[in-house]
């Protein structure tokens, strides 16, 4: 996995998910077509686990890049949404064993642990993530080379100021 | 139940493996019965079929993102049985002690950050603070990254001899993949006295914020989170509880032991009950047939996790979690503890014994032996694995051909054994709240509650990130359609619509 608890990578893009989970393999998939693609521009994490599992996964770089799938049930599958994580509020509540990244970052922070100062979200939208073995839903694979382009992009152009330094 | 009105309860835009809450009105409006649905894991054994089975301890730890320690060493333990191979006994001993290892990490991360806003921020406290934040401002930054430091030593250990921390690779059929180094071993040493230290030091701070505060324990006692249930957890061969290895043991509500079995017997024992309205199964024990959602002697209801695990056990193998256990059952009234909410104290004894059970595996001179490995060559058929997770008894079961290959594949993890009881907290819960067809929105909290102690697994996706959304009510008419809908806002407000 590779992090460490001091901020030592501008930018990590980070791929969670399940590889033989259908279309929850995605995160996991286009982290790896990142890292084929821009191998020394960024450092590519892909990660299985969940909860506060991810805590090493998020510390240690200045921007992090969350590469998941999103199940809201009100778009299609296949829709790539891309927001900065300051856009999700800690749900209060909720099962404990499904702590989020939120939570983790929030966390993260008031432990004064290496978090990033930027953390952008680009989720893509999925039509099934518990079918052991399922097939990928063909508008979740087309999304994959779109989502590439767009972490390329953000790489030329990053919008933290360290990030475009990279 | 065509007749009645229906309510559902969704934390509708959590990613991935929402767990849902269905409540059903009668035509007085009051509740008739409610479950809580997990989301179940579909395709698992047509996707088995056809694979080399020694595949399965990488494959299974692949389906939860939360406990894939468990999964990988229940597979490891059916692959054992499978081809009928025992392990040196360092082999059996790195196993355990890596095991040990992951109890206490989980338990830890558990209970400050997972329970903590139930129990050390308090169920009373504003629903905004009830998260992680507020259990930090509760105890101290400082206990916060004594947390996170202990963790980080936890999981170095477990990289050290599993392989990775999160997802182990050193199960093989008859062994592990490499012995353990004298100073690997050291390293265990050294750690596993920090642990004990760290456990004690939780279980001070439950006993002082928690036991301390009259109202804590009065919720504990609390009918509405009380229920006769039988209880099922593995035991050594003294009775006392056991994470990795041992016979299973149930006890029944009035204390007396009802049944104890080998792991590979638990189809004797345990079945299946199915309801029309949901694909979920929920499983009672087998000689009581299945009677309904009820508690009592004569019900099949019973509870896995670790509330369960020190019901079932007569004590603990070491001897400061066994005083912690005598300490447990005295204050509460004597075995079995049928409060549900006790869990969250049951797991930090249970860590206390993890943490003193892996300083004694580390100082077993055996431990570091080269031989991990016993070759198995006998005809592989049927193997049965059973390790008690941090959330309850997780069985594996595989048959295959004779070449190894998975014909059949079983999993039952622990929310499918407490599903039967998560559904009747839910109902008590539900039925303290709703009259005449008047929802309240303190139902959310309440409903709440009731299946957080039990942790359950909704789903084993592995997603992380929150929704704006994280509960819905849903009341509908006997046709279906909406009448009213009650939901609570990330930000903890709540509206009615």
């Amino acid at each position: 996995m590779g992090a460490s608890t001091e901020s030592n990578v501008e930018i990590r893009v980070l791929g969670l998910g399940s590889e033989i989970l259908a279309d929850d393999a995605f995160g996991i998939l286009a982290a790896r077509e990142v890292k084929r693609l821009f191998p020394r521009q960024v450092e590519v994490v892909c990660s299985s686990s969940a909860g506060f599992g991810l805590l090493e996964d998020v510390l240690g770089a200045s921007h992090l890049m969350v590469v998941d799938t999103i199940v809201t049930g009100h778009a299609k599958p296949g829709t790539i949404y891309v927001f900065s994580v300051d856009r999700l509020q800690m749900p209060p509540g909720g099962s404990p064993h499904f702590v989020g990244l939120c939570e983790v970052l929030a966390l993260a922070r008031k432990l004064h642990l290496a978090t990033p100062e930027q953390t952008t979200v680009i989720a893509v939208e999925a039509s099934d993530c518990t079918t052991v073995g399922g097939p990928i839903h063909p508008d979740v694979r087309l999304a994959i080379p779109a989502v590439v382009e767009l972490i390329g992009r953000l790489l030329r152009h990053g919008p933290s100021r360290r990030a475009a330094r990279a | 139940m065509v007749s009645t009105r229906r309510v559902t309860i969704d934390p509708i835009t959590r990613l991935e493996g929402h767990g849902k809450i269905e409540i059903f009105l009668d035509d007085q409006g009051n509740v008739d019965r409610a479950f809580f649905q997990v989301p179940e894991l579909r395709g698992f054994e047509k996707f088995a079929q056809g694979r080399p089975a020694e595949d399965m301890p990488q494959i299974t730890s692949r389906i939860c993102g939360v406990c894939p320690t468990a999964h990988h060493m229940a597979s490891t333990k059916a692959l054992d049985a499978l081809y009928q191979v025992t392990p040196p006994p360092a082999a059996r001993k790195i196993r355990e002690l890596v095991y040990a290892t992951f109890l206490v990490e989980d338990h830890a991360l558990h209970f400050y950050f997972l329970g903590g806003p139930d129990f050390i921020v308090g169920p009373q406290a504003p629903a905004a603070e009830r998260n992680v934040l507020g259990v930090i401002a509760k105890v101290g930054v400082e206990t916060g990254q004594k947390v996170i430091a202990m963790r980080r030593k936890l999981r170095e250990l477990m990289a050290l001899a599993a392989g990775k921390a999160a997802h182990p690779v050193f199960g093989l059929p008859g062994g592990v993949a490499k012995p353990l180094s004298g100073e690997d071993a050291a390293r265990f040493r050294e750690v596993a006295d920090e642990a004990i230290e760290f456990a004690c030091f939780t279980l001070n701070l439950f006993e002082k914020i928690v036991l301390g505060n009259s109202s804590y324990v009065e919720l504990i006692l609390s009918d509405a989170f009380t229920h006769r249930t039988y209880y099922m957890g593995l035991v050594d061969e003294k009775n006392q509880l056991t994470f990795y290895d041992g016979r299973m043991r149930i006890l029944a509500p009035d204390g007396h032991e009802w049944a104890t079995f080998r792991p590979e017997k638990y189809l004797d024992h345990i079945a299946e009950h199915t309801e029309p309205w949901t694909y979920m199964k929920f499983c009672y024990l087998k000689g009581l047939t299945w009677k309904g959602f009820c508690e009592g002697q004569e019900s099949g209801v019973y509870c896995v996790a670790p509330l369960a695990r020190l019901n079932v056990a007569d004590g603990m193998a070491t001897p400061l979690a066994h005083e912690a256990y005598l300490k447990f059952h005295g204050t509460l009234g004597g075995r079995p503890v049928h409060h549900t909410l006790a869990n969250h104290w049951a797991r930090v004894v249970e860590m206390l014994y993890a943490a003193e059970r892996m300083k004694e595996l580390a100082h077993d001179p055996e431990l570091t032996s080269p031989v991990v490995r016993t070759l198995p060559t006998a005809v592989p058929r049927e193997g049965v694995g059973v390790v008690e997770a941090p959330r309850g008894t997780l069985f594996h079961h595989y048959h295959t051909d004779e070449r190894g290959v998975i014909t059949a594949a079983n999993l039952i993890v622990a929310t499918q054994n407490n599903a039967a009881r998560i559904a009747l907290s839910v109902e008590k819960a539900a039925k303290k709240l709703i009259t005449g067809g008047n929802v309240p929105e303190g139902l959310l909290n309440m409903v709440e509650m009731a299946f957080r102690a039990y942790d359950p697994c909704l789903g084993c996706a592995t997603h992380s990130l929150p929704g704006s959304m994280p509960l819905l009510v849903r009341v509908r008419n006997p046709r279906g359609s909406p009448l009213t809908t009650l939901r609570r806002d990330a930000d903890g407000s709540i509206h009615r619509e």
